[in-house]
């Protein structure tokens, strides 16, 4: 920081759009000149302030801890208070499209509708339940490794980034998303909370709950305070075992297929996954015809000649010390 | 044109710390309550607090020296009354966010962890890691959403409704479609925010543009110590993103361009942690000879690295992350550039210790409350304690709850007509039919930059005659705007030309009560005047604007208690 502060040229392309009045979106190119100290929202800031004072985005706290300000750069998902031009201008060059976090929410140029993240949010019961003593003469205790087991889940600024950079949610409606189920370890995590179970019975329906994350890892890419939402959803996959939640259905048969598969065999049976996991007939009528071709060019190991692996033994000795749940 | 009108027992304009814990309170009291805030309730920049929240819970501690502390820190000029509310209340108040969910960092037997804070005989600051502010934000309105507070949020409240002496609602319109309506309630309380956005160089969020402040103000009532704004020490160098005092706490050194650790000449005893004000203007002092550092010479080290990045990871993960962020500097590896930073605003809207705005010296506003940064208690008088500020939002926020749930019953609801949003309608036409030369960003980088040139951390006569009248001149120049949009769905342009008519206000209010207070007291710094006046200055300053848009100002005696002035010594 000692050495002298430098300019370059950067171009932007900007999604520009009034739901008031313009039928469809349109780019706008503004070029600028971009210190290397300027983070993404003082360029916002500088095309509403000396191009065009109709530019709208949601802002406010300028240090990455209030999550209003969410975009996208080139796609990328970003907090645009805390994402250095500079780190920008190395990934992509000196030419880059401003977006919002999803294009079909878009209300007004960056600002979206976010109603879908919201309800989604409240759905979980985001808050400790418990009684609260109104004037208490002592704090609960919370050990050091009580506390750390929130994973900083409680570090999450709802800025949805996650939630519109999900793949799930984009294709369904009823996904409650990354940063919801953030929220519902959070409260499940804690030694003072006592609604778990409704949580994950929240979280453990199918469409809306966690059996849906495609486990991509986007969430996790993606979020700007390093929380690894897929984390804290895998850790309520087990949750659903462990606290006896969790339905005969699709959803968790996949869990257990998978787990009796590499107990069985030491390595993933995937034919017999789906089997356990969809049921025999309707595997059949569902997939007969594709599993057929697939047996034929060798892309499936049919049942009688599954291989086990060399040291079987290790492994099922590995998967008995390693499971939290019984089922 | 036709407005709604919403009835409601009570109005809660803010949502931070302070509106969320009075909207829990009147809740559960089974009172029909609206919050109305013109972000999202999580967007308040209490969240932003980072390093703690100040109680004395150990055996080392008590409460009477936390009372001492907070006193002193003001430089007497606190209300020993509210005070001591506040420092009696604060253990239980913490331990019932604890209750609600807050996570707070612990010690090793499950108690709340405490670091120690500048001005405090005590390690007194509860914390959690460095994000405090954060927590406690989401705790409260999580429990508030659990309670069934309504949130009425990207709200912009233009106008109070106020005639003889009473409070009867706000006017307000949605920023999402520019739908009016007035909210008729039997009580109304502020919790808008701190001012100090009208600083160039501010660790506050774009949203701190003080309106609550000057809408009070607009209505002839009085704003009590405005000349009294915090600057932080350390602000991270050209913006002025906040570095907690956390950083100091936990150890961290200042140095100067000559490697010397300067608090040494200034503080001998506390050194980094003397209070604020002190340290403030060492670091501008040490700049101003030339002692800076850093490409423009604006700034001064503090050097963390022998805490190690153990430490510093459990401890500040988030300020090093913002230095990386703003600075491209880790400061496990290297010290990091600050410099003061306008910060906190001890002023605002003058209130008794259970929240009852003042309509002057003697007598009250019916039905009108404030608590949180936009009021004036006073519990910080002329200089805030680290880490009190969280502690004022939430413990007043609260106890301002119950004052009103308890008070309510007593008030008569005055009806509000149509007529009663004329003020907010005439205000939102006159900048939308403005077909001026001026522009509102112009205007307002000529004040924030001015401001902190001329009404800064080091004041003399002069630069702020000066700024009176450059106020004046930006007041007739942005009767002259023009702004770019006139749409209806989320008219930002509209909302940061209301905000600098707000900020332009109140600004006034600060420059004309320093220029009057010749004599230096915590954050108000007078170079030509530079020690304390008890005698004379003793006495909180009470601003009146009149319609032409004049001040003028009256005194109020502070309210004295168990603690003498004496010298303040760090």
């Amino acid at each position: 920081m000692d050495n002298s502060i430098t300019t370059q040229a950067v171009t932007f392309d900007v999604f520009r759009f009034n739901s008031e009045t313009d039928y469809l979106p349109y780019y706008k190119k503004y070029t600028l000149e971009v210190t290397s100290e300027e983070v993404v929202l003082d360029i916002l800031n500088r095309i509403k302030w000396e191009h065009d004072g109709s530019f709208s985005y949601r802002r406010s706290c300028r240090h990455g801890i209030c999550g209003a300000c969410a975009i996208k750069v080139n796609g990328k998902g970003v907090l645009a208070c805390k994402e250095r031009m500079s780190d920008l201008i190395e990934l992509f060059g000196t030419s880059m499209s401003i977006e919002p976090l999803s294009e079909k929410r878009a209300i007004k140029d960056m600002i979206v509708d976010k109603a879908d993240f919201w309800d989604s949010h409240e759905k979980v019961k985001p808050y400790l339940v418990a009684q609260i003593d109104e004037s208490p003469e002592s704090e609960n205790l919370v050990s050091v490794e009580e506390h750390e087991a929130l994973l900083e889940a409680d570090l999450c600024i709802q800025c949805g980034l996650c939630h519109y950079s999900c793949p799930s949610v984009e294709i369904n409606d009823d996904y409650f998303g990354p940063a919801a189920f953030v929220a519902a370890y959070r409260f499940n995590a804690d030694v003072r909370d006592s609604a778990t179970v409704d949580r994950l019975e929240q979280i453990n329906a199918p469409a809306q709950g966690v059996w849906d994350c495609v486990k991509c890892f986007e969430c996790q890419e993606v979020c700007p305070k390093d929380i690894n939402p897929i984390e804290k959803i895998t850790k309520l996959h087990n949750m659903v075992f462990s606290e006896f939640v969790a339905l005969d259905n699709v959803a968790t048969r996949h869990a257990v297929g998978f787990a009796s598969s590499i107990r069985k065999h030491g390595m993933l049976d995937e034919g017999e996954l789906v089997r356990y996991s969809e049921g025999t007939i309707p595997m059949i009528l569902k997939h007969g015809v594709v599993g057929l071709k697939m047996l034929k060019k060798g892309k499936v190991v049919p049942p009688w000649k599954m291989p086990k692996s060399d040291k079987l033994d290790e492994i099922q000795a590995l998967v008995r010390s390693s499971s939290t749940a019984e089922f | 044109m036709s407005i709604p009108i919403h009835t409601y027992d009570a109005i809660i304009v803010g949502a931070g710390l302070a509106g969320c814990a009075a909207a829990r309170e009147l809740t559960e009291a089974g009172k029909r309550v609206a919050v109305l805030t013109k972000l999202h309730p999580l967007r308040s920049h209490s969240g932003a607090a980072q390093g703690g929240i100040n109680a004395a819970l150990s055996e080392e501690d008590s409460i009477e020296l936390h009372e001492f502390d907070t006193v002193k820190g003001s430089d007497y000029l606190a209300d020993q009354d509210a005070v001591e509310l506040m420092c009696q209340k604060s253990p239980e108040t913490i331990r019932w966010a604890e209750h609600m969910g807050a996570v707070f960092s612990r010690n090793d037997d499950g108690t709340i962890a405490q670091r120690p804070f500048g001005g405090q005989s005590s390690p007194r600051a509860c914390f959690a890691s460095d994000r405090t502010g954060l927590t406690l934000l989401q705790t409260m309105y999580e429990q508030a959403l659990r309670s069934g507070v309504e949130f009425i949020d990207e709200w912009y409240v233009a106008d109070i409704i106020y005639s003889d002496g009473k409070i009867s609602g706000v006017v307000a319109y949605n920023i999402r479609n520019s739908d009016q309506a007035i909210y008729n309630a039997k009580a109304v309380m502020f919790a808008t925010g701190g001012y100090a956005r009208c600083f160039k160089i501010s660790s506050n969020a774009h949203a701190n543009t003080g309106d609550g402040l000057s809408i009070v103000a607009r209505h002839g009532l009085p704003l009590e110590d405005m000349e009294f704004v915090q600057f932080h020490p350390s602000g991270l160098s050209g913006s002025g993103i906040l570095i907690s005092e956390a950083a100091r706490g936990e150890g961290g050194r200042l140095l100067n361009s000559d490697g010397e650790r300067f608090m040494e000449r200034y503080a001998p005893s506390k050194l980094e942690l003397a209070s604020r004000d002190v340290v403030s203007r060492a670091i501008i002092n040490e700049i101003r000879e030339g002692r800076g550092v850093g490409p423009r010479k604006d700034a001064v080290y503090i050097d963390l690295v022998h805490l190690g990045k153990d430490k510093i990871m459990e401890r500040l993960p988030e300020l090093r992350d913002l230095a990386i962020t703003f600075l491209g500097l880790d400061m496990i590896k290297e010290p990091i550039l600050i410099s003061a930073t306008a910060h906190y605003s001890m002023g605002g809207i003058p209130v008794d210790k259970d929240g009852h705005v003042r309509k002057n010296n003697s007598e009250f506003v019916e039905g009108f409350y404030a608590a949180g940064e936009c009021a004036c208690v006073s519990v910080h008088g002329a200089n805030r304690l680290g880490a009190n500020s969280v502690l004022e939002a939430l413990l007043f926020g609260r106890h301002v709850g119950q004052t009103i749930s308890n008070e309510i019953d007593q008030i008569d609801l005055r009806v509000a007509c149509e007529d009663d949003a004329v003020t907010m309608q005439s205000e939102l036409e006159a900048i939308l039919s403005s077909d001026g030369t001026e522009s509102v960003p112009k205007l307002r980088d000529l004040l924030q930059q001015s401001m902190t040139d001329n009404a800064g951390a080091f004041r003399t006569k002069e630069p702020l005659a000066k700024q009176i009248e450059i106020i004046k001149e930006l007041k007739d120049r942005f009767n002259n705007i023009a702004i770019d949009d006139h749409s209806k769905i989320f008219n930002t342009d509209l909302q940061e030309a209301i905000e600098l008519g707000h900020m332009l206000d109140y600004s006034l209010f600060i420059v004309e009560s320093a220029l009057a207070r010749d004599e230096s007291r915590g954050a108000h710094f007078r170079e030509d005047f530079d020690t304390r006046d008890d005698e004379k200055f003793m006495k909180h300053t009470m601003a009146y604007m009149d319609k032409g848009g004049d001040i003028t100002l009256e005194y109020m005696d502070v309210v004295a208690g168990k603690f003498e002035p004496q010298e303040r010594i760090y």
